[in-house]
């Protein structure tokens, strides 16, 4: 708009409506990466959370010994990376969890989590635009 | 109401293994079913109940008097009427029934509460910490706050005995063990309204 400055609406995205929508496998308290609800279920202290893609902004893996560590960064005011009509805050106010870090002996798996964050990532943004360029 | 109240496959503070859940007037009790030692809880140090989604099942928190937050995970969705009684008729707590979130948001209100800190949005609950699984926290960066979690050494995860984990370890209880959360807590300066946008 005129003033370079544009205030965007903030679109509404939901995870699940009901906890009978989690996907089963969060039984075992472990992290689920759930496509067709472009959703990733993560374990917090027994309770599994879930965290849309839209609010997720990258993750990676790295090794330290034994241990492999998952890192996934989400998106919050401040980081100085993208705009800020692409973030989803509803509230200035508000508090966010920016990052979570988990360990586990099995590397693979973690490069592999990390792997199907960014394609889900991926389709979502590419999603995103598409929509955005039928609309101009 | 049987003199003793009583349920299985159900696990203790993120336990490995499942147990026997047992309710009488003067407490509860918590068998790993592999045998071991039994956990009890005296009713006198029930301060309050809670009833909500967890990983195996549903969760019933109990909120001890003295500190801290037990438990128990696995029941069945119609246990809650049973259990409810249980609370209302021994205990004279109200086993309150705690929906959350499941909207997939990354931004809310940390709450501090008596024994865990709980990230609510929308008015609900997310998640909660108690905070005997902190090791450590840090002011990382301009409004950011690092969590660190105790996650004992030794390779393997813990909670393996079927008894419960104790402090500092329900972190490190699942196949992925959560070692840190960062939170951005903005400043306390005014902001323009517009600035975060309208639904």
């Amino acid at each position: 708009d005129k003033n370079g400055v544009e205030v965007k609406k903030f679109k509404r995205f939901e995870s699940y409506k009901r906890d009978n929508q989690f996907p089963p496998k969060v039984r075992d308290m472990g992290i689920v990466i759930d496509q067709k609800n472009a959703t990733i279920v993560l374990p917090v202290m027994g309770r599994p959370v879930p965290f849309h893609i839209n609010t997720i902004k990258n993750a990676s893996k790295s090794d330290e010994g034994d241990w492999s560590f998952l890192r996934i960064n989400f998106l919050s005011p401040g980081q100085g990376v993208g705009r800020k009509d692409e973030q989803p805050f509803e509230d200035a106010s508000a508090h966010f969890v920016r990052s979570l870090t988990f360990r586990s002996m099995d590397g693979d798996r973690y490069a592999d989590i990390a792997n199907q964050i960014s394609n889900l990532k991926r389709e979502a943004v590419k999603k995103e635009q598409e929509k955005k360029d039928m609309e101009d | 109401m049987a003199a003793i109240e009583s349920f299985d496959n159900i696990y203790l503070d993120l336990s490995r293994e499942h147990g026997k859940c047992r309710f009488a007037e003067n407490g509860l009790g918590w068998k790993p079913a592999g045998g071991g030692d039994t956990f009890t809880l005296d009713a006198s140090n029930i301060g309050g109940a809670q009833w909500s989604r967890a990983a195996k099942g549903y969760e019933v928190k109990i909120l001890q008097r003295n500190t801290g937050v037990i438990q128990l995970d696995g029941f069945q969705q119609e246990d809650y009427e049973r259990l409810s009684k249980i609370f209302k008729n021994w205990y004279s707590a109200n086993l309150e029934n705690k929906e959350h979130s499941l909207r997939g948001w990354n931004w809310g209100k940390a709450e501090f509460g008596k024994a865990e800190l709980t990230f609510n949005v929308q008015n609900r609950p997310a998640f909660e910490i108690p905070y005997s699984e902190i090791s450590n926290t840090n002011l990382a960066g301009r409004n950011e706050i690092a969590v660190e979690f105790s996650v004992a050494d030794g390779g393997k995860p813990n909670g393996q005995n079927g008894a419960t984990p104790g402090k500092g370890r329900k972190a490190a209880a699942g196949r992925d063990q959560l070692t840190e959360m960062r939170f951005y807590i903005p400043g306390t300066t005014t902001r323009k309204e517009a600035e975060g946008g309208e639904a």
